[in-house]
């Protein structure tokens, strides 16, 4: 920048307009550091930053591998993601899902599906009882729509299951 | 609440966008550049309004904007450096026929540009005919042709 500074075409007129070129040049450097920007912002969308991409979705099993969650760790504000919960227990029985934390605070539930036999409130969020199927294995399609802003910490666990920790985060 | 927090969130995302896309954008109108204008709104709306369709929130967010740009106008009267920043300066491209042309390039303009603003306001033919063109405020080329 020191160079065109110098460079004869680069100085300053003051006919028949005055000029202050070394501010013009600030403005010509804010636009081209702004294109790297902005080119920046396009690669984050496309990774998944602001949702639906490489980082943003996840997919976690609990220590002991009985409960398997996928979802988007990322959400922007009043726009629907889904979330897929998998537990492994007892075949033909009905097993005790637990979402709680701050998931109920941050999204509402659009749809859950399948329906669960039972379902009812718990100090730390709500209690879903689902059908295990013939393998034991219960899934559980939950769409959520982000209603907050920010920083949100959640568990979802089974009785006699380490349960699976989640943060997710919500753009405005 | 949010809703002028919204106009206002919008407004500010908007000037920095446009300033960093240079005054050059959106000056010289083609169709394209009419059709990105018109997409560019149709992305706008739904942040502006999210799904409030009331009345009174369009109306909330309509006087925010207008609000937000006349308190803007009333700064840059009163204030030179603010004027400067929010709009910009004129910049002189062509001098007495010569084409400055490191200033041309960091505008992003060429040397078409400089010659179809001469041919459409003076019925200029030759870059030598120029006396001075300056690049306005608004990204329009404005041309002063010599006298002989």
């Amino acid at each position: 920048m020191n160079d065109d500074r110098d460079h004869p075409e680069l100085r300053s007129r003051s006919y028949p307009i005055r000029e202050d070129m070394s501010y013009q040049l600030k403005v010509w450097r804010f636009e081209r550091v702004g294109w790297y920007v902005l080119v920046f912002v396009v690669v984050l969308g496309l990774v998944g930053l602001f949702s639906r991409g490489l980082i943003s979705s996840r997919d976690v099993r609990s220590d002991d591998g009985k409960i398997r969650l996928e979802y988007e760790m990322f959400h922007r504000n009043g726009s629907t993601n889904s979330m897929k919960v998998s537990v492994d227990a007892t075949p033909d029985t009905a097993v005790e899902l637990e979402l709680a934390g701050q998931l109920l605070e941050g999204f509402s539930i659009e749809t859950l599906q399948p329906e669960p036999i039972r379902s009812r409130s718990s100090s730390q969020g709500i209690k879903l009882w689902l059908q295990t199927d013939l393998n034991g294995r219960a899934t559980l399609y939950i769409t959520l729509r982000g209603d907050g802003v920010g920083l949100f910490r959640s568990q979802i666990a089974s009785p006699g299951t380490n349960g699976v920790k989640l943060e997710q985060f919500i753009f405005p | 609440m949010d809703s002028v927090l919204r106009a206002g969130a919008m407004y500010l995302a908007l000037m920095v966008l446009f300033k960093i896309a240079g005054r050059r954008s959106l000056a010289e109108l083609t169709t394209f550049d009419f059709i990105l204008l018109l997409m560019i709104g149709e992305a706008t709306q739904q942040a502006l309004l999210g799904d409030d369709f009331s009345l009174t929130n369009s109306i909330i967010v309509i006087v925010t904007l207008v609000a937000i740009d006349v308190g803007l106008s009333l700064l840059k009267q009163r204030s030179g450096w603010f004027s400067r920043l929010i709009d910009g300066e004129p910049t002189i491209i062509v001098e007495n026929g010569n084409l400055l042309r490191e200033r041309v390039r960091h505008a992003r303009l060429s040397e078409a540009d400089v010659m179809e603003a001469a041919r459409s306001s003076q019925g200029i033919e030759n870059i030598k005919e120029i006396k001075f063109a300056i690049l306005e405020r608004n990204g329009k080329i404005s041309i002063i042709a010599k006298e002989d």
